[in-house]
């Protein structure tokens, strides 16, 4: 970015991608993407695209990692290698380590890890594109992915970055406000019902006025976060009627998802059905021959 | 009212006896799952949408031998853990891939489940559906059920943990019900719909009216009520038995 496409911030109220100082990138939230996973969300976030994966509860290995009182949330935050203009090192570096481990104890503060002694919660995220804010980008779908995977949670984590560049507070810095000469980048991440911050870190240096003001500014964007999280959950079902009329539509529309032929979810678990027939048959046909 | 709610949304901010899939907050009531919730008067509990399998004592599965030792058989039964038949508790010898139904006589604190009375199942077909909501597949009174294994001629077990097997009558037709019950399960309505679908493929159903026959609205809210007391199933000979 050359310095003269940078507008003042100051004098006009208005960013390098023209957003106002308190609003975000748009949002868009997809869940249930991927069959194979027990919950999973894809969500797009300005130039950000993360896919969340969630399996279990399963059963924690190897068996020294389980805690007899409570589940282990074990997130494993990824980049692709063409997720960054230069090529990332598929090999996990610190970063990618420290993003694990803070996302995952943001995770743990809202899931009822009791309920599921000795088992583990794997959630795996990976980052397709970025351009800044990518660890709350993968946090916001992490909680959605739970949801979907039907975890009880005491509330999902809504995230946004916060901070200050070219001399303004703002919200969700992207890649140009992050490498502003006085940039301060802050990821926020709050449980959204009760207010509580379950992700803070922080790059820069704040005022401690300057700080008063920023809190109430990512609590407002988290809380637009969270109505996108709530709409994207909530669409996949509507309490409408099924009626008698498109009964016969959705029936006959199926074969495109039909579960007994095509779709590769439908034919894994029929090919496995499949196995353990033709399996017991034989071995019913095997008795039989010793019977006789 | 019946609404989606999300983890963490309120179901209600007064006091009232605690159902299933919620917690107490500064005296409010809020919602542990993605799911429907189910308010009434003295109670407030959410039906889950989504979620895997949670042993319960009492509840018929079915299982699939995952290993065999000595001692026993290792059994996956969609659950976190591993159960485990004693070699003793079967007269014929298990391999892996058999499957066994079984009802569950006790859950640890680490819900662990032990599995009474297990049954080698022969032949049939698994269909796998999301756990919470085999409910549906029953209906009240097992009426769906019934519903199935005449509209598809079927001998039909349900177990509680999303795994429904089923052997001769029209398999294709089944799963395509199953998946299309599994799919709208969070919708109202479903076994008059279910009904009329086969009546639109030709297939003649009568099912005898068990003591009072329903009517649209107090089917309406056993549809959703999945917390509902469904009559145990346990394999089609025997429940044909209890019908």
């Amino acid at each position: 970015m050359t310095e003269e496409k940078i507008p003042d911030y100051k004098k006009d109220k208005k960013r390098v991608d023209g957003r106002k100082m308190d609003e975000l990138r748009p949002i868009s939230i997809k869940v249930g993407v991927l069959p194979n996973a027990d919950g999973s969300a894809y969500l797009e976030w300005g130039q950000n695209k993360v896919y969340a994966a969630v399996y279990g509860p399963r059963e924690a290995l190897p068996k020294h990692t389980q805690n007899p009182y409570k589940a282990v949330v074990k997130v494993t935050y990824r980049m692709a290698t063409f997720s960054v203009p230069e090529r990332k090192q598929p090999r996990p570096n610190r970063r990618d380590m420290e993003i694990s481990k803070v996302l995952g104890e943001a995770l743990t503060k809202v899931i009822f890890t009791e309920q599921f002694p000795n088992t583990e919660i794997g959630v795996y995220v990976e980052v397709i594109d970025s351009n800044a804010g990518s660890r709350v980008a993968c946090l916001t779908a992490a909680s959605c992915a739970l949801a979907n995977a039907g975890i009880p949670m005491k509330d999902l984590v809504a995230a946004t970055g916060i901070g200050k560049a070219f001399g303004e507070l703002i919200v969700d810095l992207n890649k140009d406000e992050e490498d502003a000469p006085d940039a301060v980048d802050i990821p926020f991440g709050i449980m959204p019902n009760s207010g509580e911050i379950v992700l803070l870190q922080m790059d820069g240096l704040l005022t401690k006025e300057e700080w008063a003001k920023l809190v109430p500014l990512g609590m407002k964007a988290c809380a637009d976060v969270y109505a996108v999280q709530k709409k994207a959950l909530q669409e996949k079902f509507s309490l409408s009627e099924v009626s008698e009329k498109n009964v016969e539509a959705v029936v006959e529309a199926k074969p495109k998802q039909d579960h007994s032929k095509p779709g590769f979810e439908g034919v894994v678990k029929q090919s496995v059905s499949q196995q353990k027939e033709t399996k017991t048959e034989k071995k019913e046909v095997k008795a039989k021959k010793v019977r006789k | 009212m019946k609404r989606i709610v999300i983890p963490g949304e309120m179901v209600s901010d007064q006091r009232k006896r605690l159902g299933g899939n919620v917690f107490v907050s500064d005296g409010k009531i809020y919602s542990k799952v993605l799911g429907i919730s189910d308010e009434s008067d003295e109670k407030a509990s959410v039906i889950p949408l989504e979620g895997k399998y949670f042993p319960q004592a009492e509840d018929v599965v079915i299982g699939v031998v995952s290993r065999v030792v000595f001692a026993g058989y290792g059994i996956n039964i969609n659950s976190f853990t591993e159960s485990f038949i004693p070699r003793s508790a079967m007269r014929e010898d298990l391999r892996v891939g058999d499957l066994v139904s079984s009802k569950i006589s006790y859950v640890n604190e680490l819900r662990e489940a032990e599995l009474g009375f297990p049954r080698r199942m022969f032949g049939g077909d698994v269909i796998e559906v999301t756990p919470v909501r085999t409910p549906r597949l029953i209906g009240k009174n097992g009426s769906m059920l019934e519903l199935l294994k005449q509209g598809t001629g079927c001998d039909i077990v349900v177990g509680k943990n999303g795994r429904v097997w089923a052997r001769n009558g029209n398999l294709d037709l089944l799963r395509k019900v199953v998946m299309f019950i599994n799919d709208n399960s969070y919708k109202s309505n479903l076994t008059n719909s279910v009904e009329a679908f086969f009546k639109a493929e030709g297939i003649q159903i009568n099912i005898a009216p068990k003591g009072e026959k329903t009517n649209n609205a107090a089917e309406e809210s056993e549809v959703l009520d999945a917390n509902a007391e469904e009559s145990e199933v346990l394999g089609g000979a025997e429940s044909e038995e209890l019908n």
